[in-house]
């Protein structure tokens, strides 16, 4: 018909929009079981903690990078982008940020208006106060906020607690780090009161995450 | 001094058109800057009109000037100087037709590969230039040469550091002898922030050859004036829609916000990471200042593509770390008679690592390392240095990559 490729072109260029109305980020399968609603819903503040955090954060940005959101990285200087590369994050989608402990707040929240998912290491003590404005503005922009790190002031929705994780391939003098094992125990409030565990690779050999 | 191969800027072919620039003021106000305005525009849409038929990818940099990759072009006709025979011969018959030309005086000679003359007073002005990135490639026009490829950064050089187009900066360079671009290339990166500000860190980079343009320059939008001012569609790769290199609502988005974060933190606050070749976790990956030229002039695939994979001997192999530190932190290693551990000429451990410290914290016990893997680094060079690497797992379940060189070791990466 003489209109389809018109609207399939409408299509195309509303897309984005569209998708920032959809209510859940689209996460990665071996992920999906830790949320509640099997996606990362807008507007909320995930905390991942424990050792290996920040794979972990890592792992749950794949998903909506792969899907062509925008993430940015602030306080994560360290940022290993091979790694994030390796867990399915799409790097030209990717901004890391640099800030100092005075202006990590005002990076964030300005972020938050140009992409979908913040990962964030915020200093050790974060100000309530200043917390609470990012999550405000977190719910306002329809975005997510990856919290990396014990930051007990942080309100966050959920919080994803590796517990424990250990790593194979590597023994006395011989071998290398191949893959590790890890139980991620996932709880928060709502309909994510009761806490689920799952066990990831996280890594997998490959680099990637997956169902252990 | 060389050039940059490793910004990869693309090789321009820079067409200018003096007499149909438009004015700033006017280029900026809403419409054309008067019927005079309108009317050079015009002419200008129509020669990059002209030129999408040399090579599809034209772009319109600012009124007056345009821009296209040689490299396909070349490839098409043979060599350079046929792609810029060609690109003369097209400004000139495109300028020739249009209706308000004067009659002109009939031309002068021809530069043999720069400048050339032609029939309209128009065209006699029209100057090209090939170099790598827009900047060098508009001071390649003026001058009327084509520089050769890999030598942009050589061919800057001697420019004075007025060109940057900062007279603020340009004052504060000259009272420091670094009245040159070369002088001021030389200046190491991380000194640039902090003397000279953003604009300075823009001009060091474009001086290097590490950027390709400086803001400013572009005048966001030509492309759509001309269709608009033209009346039809142009093939021109147009930056309006896109501007931020991706087709997409969410990368114009990005693109704006990142703007302002760099406005405001600086420029080298905002970093975006390129994949290369290498062998250890920071040598594959570099963060580069995010540039929203880079961004809308390079295609995705050539920014952030896949690194080339030659055989690095001693390439770390995957899982990647997650964190790859900056290299500062020392490690004390010892064995079990609290001898420290250091590798042999032969790539050997002195001793079975029992323990390590991490810039003086406390001690922790290892559980498992691997076998080093020694590294020659950088044999082509002077730096050249000998360099191990290893990885150690402490009781805490973190993994570590560690690097020795001249019996110290550091912290590399962390398996976090």
């Amino acid at each position: 018909m003489f209109a389809t490729p018109r609207i399939g072109a409408l299509a195309q260029r509303v897309r984005p929009t569209a998708a920032s109305r959809t209510r859940l980020l689209p996460v990665l399968p071996p992920v999906a079981a830790l949320l509640p609603e099997g996606g990362l819903r807008r507007g909320t503040v995930v905390r991942c903690t424990g050792s290996g955090a920040p794979s972990l954060a890592m792992a749950v940005a794949a998903g909506p990078s792969a899907a062509g959101s925008w993430c940015g990285a602030v306080g994560l200087d360290e940022l290993g982008v091979l790694a994030a590369a390796g867990y399915g994050m799409d790097l030209e989608r990717l901004v890391v940020v640099r800030a100092s402990p005075a202006e990590w707040a005002v990076a964030a929240s300005d972020l938050l208006d140009g992409v979908d998912l913040v990962v964030l290491a915020p200093p050790r003590h974060v100000r309530h106060a200043a917390a609470q404005t990012l999550a405000a503005r977190a719910r306002d922009r329809g975005a997510v906020v990856l919290v990396v790190g014990e930051r007990p002031g942080f309100p966050a929705e959920l919080e994803l607690a590796v517990e424990t994780a250990r790593w194979y391939g590597l023994a006395e003098g011989a071998g290398r780090l191949q893959s590790r094992r890890v139980t991620v125990a996932a709880c928060g409030r709502g309909a994510a009161v009761r806490p689920v565990r799952q066990e990831l690779w996280l890594p997998a050999a490959t680099g990637k995450v997956a169902a252990a | 001094m060389t050039g940059c191969p490793d910004a990869g800027l693309p090789r321009l072919l820079l067409v200018e058109c003096p007499g149909l620039d438009v004015p700033d003021g006017a280029s900026r106000a809403g419409e054309t800057g008067g019927a005079d305005g309108a009317e050079r525009l015009r002419r200008f849409g129509r020669v990059v009109e002209a030129l999408s038929s040399v090579c599809p990818w034209v772009d319109a940099v600012r009124p007056g000037v345009c821009t296209l990759p040689i490299k396909g072009p070349t490839r098409y006709f043979g060599t350079e100087e046929a792609v810029l025979a060609q690109v003369t011969e097209t400004v000139a018959a495109a300028l020739d037709a249009s209706p308000a030309v004067a009659p002109g005086t009939p031309d002068g000679t021809s530069g043999a590969r720069g400048a050339s003359g032609h029939t309209s007073g128009e065209a006699a002005g029209v100057r090209l230039g090939v170099a790598e990135g827009v900047f060098a490639a508009a001071l390649a026009a003026r001058a009327g040469s084509v520089v050769p490829a890999g030598e942009t950064v050589g061919f800057l050089a001697p420019w004075p550091v007025d060109v940057l187009g900062d007279p603020e900066l340009a004052d504060v360079l000259v009272r420091l002898g670094l009245s040159t671009l070369g002088r001021f290339a030389a200046v190491p990166a991380a000194d640039v922030l902090a003397r000279f500000g953003a604009s300075g860190v823009r001009g060091h980079r474009v001086a290097r050859g590490l950027e390709g343009e400086l803001p400013g320059y572009r005048v966001v939008g030509t492309g759509a004036r001309l269709v608009a001012v033209l009346g039809r569609a142009l093939a021109l790769q147009d930056r309006q829609p896109g501007f931020w290199g991706g087709a997409s609502a969410a990368d114009e988005r990005a693109g704006e916000v990142l703007v302002a974060l760099q406005r405001r933190l600086g420029v080298e606050a905002v970093m975006v990471p390129v994949l290369e070749g290498g062998r250890g976790p920071a040598d594959r990956c570099r963060l580069v200042p995010w540039s929203p030229a880079a961004a809308a002039r390079e295609p995705k695939t050539a920014r952030r593509r896949s690194p080339p994979e030659p055989p690095w001997p001693g390439r770390l192999p995957p899982p990647a770390p997650a964190r790859v530190t900056a290299g500062a932190r020392r490690v004390e290693m010892a064995d079990g008679a609290g001898a420290p551990v250091g590798v042999t000429a032969r790539g050997l451990l002195t001793g079975a690592p029992v323990r390590l410290s991490v810039t003086g914290d406390r001690w922790m016990p290892v559980t498992a390392w691997s076998a080093p893997w020694p590294v020659e680094e950088r044999w082509w060079s002077r730096a050249r240095r000998r360099v191990a690497r290893l990885q150690v797992l402490t009781a805490d379940g973190t993994g570590w990559l560690l690097v020795t060189e001249r019996g110290r070791w550091r912290v590399e990466a962390v398996y976090d």
